[in-house]
């Protein structure tokens, strides 16, 4: 029986012991925990450690397989994505107890706060005691059982589960509903009650999901729609675009569903240009030698960093929106080009990780396709709050892509319209946020750079929260980033244009004299020209999507979201995927990259520059009022006519 | 963004190590916010007619000066100086006064950034963590019946000693509050508190929530009862404690967003954002704490 004693040891210290003894098999009894955050966070075997007194945050959190005793109460968010084994708590536990587990047994004697259970997807979740308002909340699966008082709410937004209530219920959340206990549950419910010695011998309520809600009411209509750019500014006014909204509208009844971004004329790089007569440079297969393009991102609380051969990374895309076969493609092509992919939302499969030489695990608020594992063998993490596309909006996946494989990944029923959730269950705050990100370096034992991606809305104030929590570097999306579904009306109207949130962002991080924290500019990223100008503005790199997508196939027709994808990027039907080919797409955008490195490095070639971060705002004019005035670059129009256009080089 | 402690000793004839506790509850949560702490104590036994009186004032010559305009308004309102100290950034002053104090206290608002006024409360906030105000001010060295503190990450506003918390109830002696959380319908309460003649110093919601609760305590009503109404009244998320001379109270919204936990027994209850500040109390005990239930309030007095 090994000790660990934090009232000589910080939590990190302790943390690394308990894997120690953990991975020699040792049970460990861990003294005068005082409520401090984050023990026991990422253990991987089945031992059991117990507790002595109260934990505070993410007691027992990112954890596969062992037993965990608390004697006395837990802070938020306990067992948090728990992928199996137990946890038992003697006291109370706080909000979102049992938040996204996965498969385990999360036993409370007391009471638990508000929200628990939300997003779990797998395994049990009881209180002794009472629960306070919104318990279930946006519950997949598995099965929350209150012996004692449920607050109001109860299943709010839930789309699988059972919940079992043994007192008073003091409302039903939205789609949640009473149904009859059948002797199974019952027997079930005793078993599982005798197992952890839990007193109750009352009966229980049994509430469901009604299913009014998983499915929108009618689906978008396959009608042959105009594809592209037209907006009603710009041409006439009830124009064929117009009409045609109105009338798919007319059908619908709510807000039409599209992918990619927005589709009006904003301010952008293509805004800028470089005072350096670019037309000038010959094409030269040589100047990638003759420059440095390589960089690295993560060090800056002494993890290992990611290396990339060029400031340019993949961003991040869901396996859910895009295909199997194309996120190997990409993943294949970020290792050919030598730079990082990003799993977005839904996991990380085996086969990304091996195609992929780096990659980012991203972490969303619905926690779908999220665990230990797969953190512990990606190369960064990323906590996403939000992106330039839907600032402030879940992803939404339609029940035609929410296949059997999909859902089993994610822990969620198939077939329904999945609305993922807008925000994290467990930070609803700077202050939580902090918590978070320790939480994750405490699981991947300090090694992986946490990086947070930001959607552009109040871009000041998120940045330097960024710096302020500690993050390795930040991912800032602008307006023009794409996305695989969202309303139209949100894709156009809602954001921040990439151009302005770059500056404020770089403005903000100037204010608080912060220092060491590179900010990844995303969002209408297109080629080379735009990578160096987001560089010379300040960005540290740029990551692409939609041209990556492009490069491999895609063929810009807005209808990601449908699930019927001709070239097989944006589905999940074998039929559609069979028509991409992995490896030549692989290629395409490798080479579309390689096109991206070409022309960066000639842009410094024809600056005489050796390193891709000599760019500066000095080899920068605005040509637009606009885009002076947004980026305070001087106003040359003159410029409009000059040659920014590179020549591609070959072979 | 940020974490708030507080705690009162329930026998309020014995003076306690409230400074050195406050630090410690602080310190215990200072990963939530640490660009800024600040202190509301309560001095024992001052006299009825006496008022205290804490400024910032910079430092060196601009401190002197801007005390000076302070004392000669002061006088104006014909109230005595009894003790005068410069230290940190702020001026502390002691008076012989017992006129009209809203008009007096906005007096002095309009002279210098006034961190508190009571005839007990003294707030203390300045950048840094608890043990860097604990450092300029002695914070340690203070002995109290009850208190409140907070510890703060800069969001929206710049990282100063003025826009640190706790916050004083502008215009009202011997409140102050210090807030978790984000109230929503700050213009339209600002708006209405403002048309019924009061002022406000900052743009910070915290500010308001101790105008508002100090106002219906100007009605003659109790502090549990201002409490009940703010539940009403304010929108948005919100865990905060307020003090007045001999109570301290706490509100939790409804949607429970910020969270909060309590200890009590028979000697004191100590109120925190998180329970590793209450632990840091009793450190190697499990404590038998609670978590307020949304959108409750509840006040504790000392007794005298």
């Amino acid at each position: 029986m090994a000790t660990v004693d934090l009232a000589s040891l910080s939590v990190r210290e302790a943390n690394e012991r308990i894997r120690e003894f953990a991975e020699a098999g040792e049970d460990v009894d861990v003294l005068n925990p005082d409520a401090r955050h984050h023990i026991g966070v990422g253990l991987v075997r089945p031992i059991t450690l117990r507790i002595h007194g109260s934990a505070g945050y993410f007691c027992g959190g990112l954890t596969d397989g062992p037993r965990v005793e608390v004697d006395a109460n837990v802070g938020w968010g306990l067992a948090d994505n728990m992928l199996s084994g137990s946890m038992v708590v003697r006291g109370n536990a706080s909000a979102i107890a049992g938040v996204a587990i996965r498969g385990p047994d999360v036993v409370v004697h007391g009471n638990i706060g508000s929200r628990a259970g939300q997003v779990m997807k797998e395994g049990t979740l009881l209180a002794g005691g009472n629960a306070s308002f919104m318990a279930g909340y946006m519950m997949y699966g598995g099965r929350l059982v209150i012996c004692g008082d449920s607050g109001e709410q109860l299943g709010q937004d839930m789309t699988g589960g059972t919940i079992y209530v043994g007192g008073r219920i003091q409302s039903l959340g939205t789609d949640a509903m009473l149904t009859d206990l059948d002797r199974e549950d019952a027997d079930e419910l005793a078993e599982f009650l005798d197992r952890y010695e839990i007193p109750f011998t009352g009966s229980f309520q049994k509430i469901v999901n009604a299913g009014k809600q998983l499915r929108y009411a009618r689906s978008e209509p396959r009608v042959r729609v105009i594809p592209f750019f037209e907006a009603s500014e710009v041409t006439n006014y009830w124009n064929e675009k117009v009409q045609e909204d109105v009338s798919i509208k007319a059908q619908l009844g709510r807000y039409r569903i599209r992918g990619y971004g927005a589709a009006r004329p904003l301010a952008h790089l293509s805004d800028l240009a470089f005072k350096q007569d670019l037309s000038m440079v010959p094409p030269d297969p040589g100047a990638v030698d003759r420059v440095e393009l390589s960089t690295s991102l993560g060090g800056r609380f002494g993890a290992t960093p990611i290396e990339l051969s060029m400031p340019v990374m993949i961003a991040p895309m869901s396996y859910g929106a895009l295909s199997k076969s194309t996120k190997i493609a990409l993943a294949k092509a970020s290792a050919l080009s030598d730079i990082c992919d990003n799993t977005g939302e839904g996991g990380l499969s085996d086969e990304v990780r091996a195609a992929a030489k780096r990659i980012v695990f991203q972490c969303l608020g619905g926690r779908l396709g999220w665990n230990i594992h797969d953190m512990r063998r990606a190369d960064g993490i990323e906590i996403y709050i939000s992106q330039g596309a839907k600032p402030g909006l879940g992803g939404q996946l339609m029940a035609k892509k929410v296949t059997p494989e999909i859902a089993r990944i994610r822990g969620i029923p198939a077939n329904i319209d999945l609305r993922s959730p807008s925000r994290h269950p467990d930070v609803l705050g700077a202050d939580d946020l902090v918590i978070k990100v320790e939480e994750f370096r405490e699981a991947t034992g300090y090694e992986k750079p946490i990086s947070v991606k930001l959607g552009a809305g109040r871009v000041k104030d998120d940045i330097k929260i960024a710096y302020k929590d500690g993050f390795d570097y930040t991912c800032l999306d602008g307006l023009q980033g794409s996305t695989g579904a969202a309303s139209s009306e949100v894709l156009e109207f809602v954001g921040i244009p990439t151009l302005s949130a770059i500056v404020e962002g770089l403005d903000a991080l100037e204010e608080i004299e912060a220092t060491g924290m590179p900010i990844v500019l995303m969002g209408g990223i297109k080629d080379g020209l735009d990578t160096a100008k987001a560089i010379a503005l300040g960005a540290h790199a740029v990551a692409m999507g939609t041209s990556a997508i492009i490069a491999g196939g895609c063929i810009a027709c807005l209808q990601c979201h449908v699930g019927q994808c001709v070239v097989g990027i944006a589905t999940q039907d074998p039929e559609h995927e069979k028509r991409y080919q992995i490896d030549p797409e692989a290629l395409n955008i490798h080479r579309f990259l390689e096109s991206v490195r070409w022309q960066l490095a000639s842009i410094l070639n024809a600056h005489n520059y050796a390193n891709v971060y000599e760019l500066s705002r000095a080899d920068l004019v605005a040509l637009t009022r606009e885009a002076a005035e947004i980026t305070r670059l001087p106003y040359a129009p003159e410029y409009r006519d000059a040659p920014q256009r590179l020549q591609v080089a070959t072979g | 963004m940020c974490g708030i402690a507080g705690i009162l000793y329930k026998d309020g004839a014995t003076p306690r190590a409230l400074g050195s506790d406050l630090i410690t509850m602080l310190d215990g949560c200072q990963h939530r916010g640490p660009d800024s702490t600040g202190f509301a104590l309560y001095h024992e036994g001052t006299e009825h007619d006496r008022l205290r009186l804490r400024f910032f004032v910079g430092e060196g010559e601009e401190a002197s000066s801007t005390l000076a305009r302070i004392k000669e308004k002061m006088s104006e309102f014909g109230a005595e100086v009894i003790e005068e100290e410069l230290i940190g950034s702020t001026a502390r002053v002691i008076v012989r006064f017992d006129g009209d104090l809203q008009a007096f206290a906005y007096a002095m608002e309009h002279v210098a950034k006034v961190v508190s006024i009571g005839s007990r409360l003294d707030i203390v906030k300045d950048i840094g963590g608890a043990h860097d105000v604990d450092d300029n001010y002695h914070i340690a060295e203070f002995k109290g019946s009850h208190g409140i503190g907070h510890v703060r990450l800069a969001t929206e506003s710049d990282v100063t000693p003025d826009a640190s918390h706790p916050f004083w109830a502008t215009g009202f002696a011997d409140i102050a509050i210090v807030h978790n959380g984000q109230i929503t319908n700050y213009w339209k309460m600002r708006r209405r508190l403002e048309k019924r003649g009061f002022e406000f110093n900052t743009d910070n919601d915290s500010e308001l929530i101790a105008v508002y609760l100090a106002d219906k305590l100007a009605q003659d009503h109790t502090l549990s009862e201002a409490l009940e109404s703010s539940i009403d009244d304010l929108d948005g998320t919100f865990s905060f404690l307020v003090s007045t001379q001999d109570e301290i109270g706490y509100a939790k919204d409804r949607l429970a967003a910020k969270p909060m936990v309590m200890y009590e027994d028979g000697d004191l209850v100590a109120i925190a954002s998180e329970e590793v500040s209450l632990n840091r109390l009793f450190p190697g005990e499990a404590l038998a704490t609670s978590e307020p239930t949304p959108g409750t309030y509840r006040t504790w007095q000392r007794s005298t």
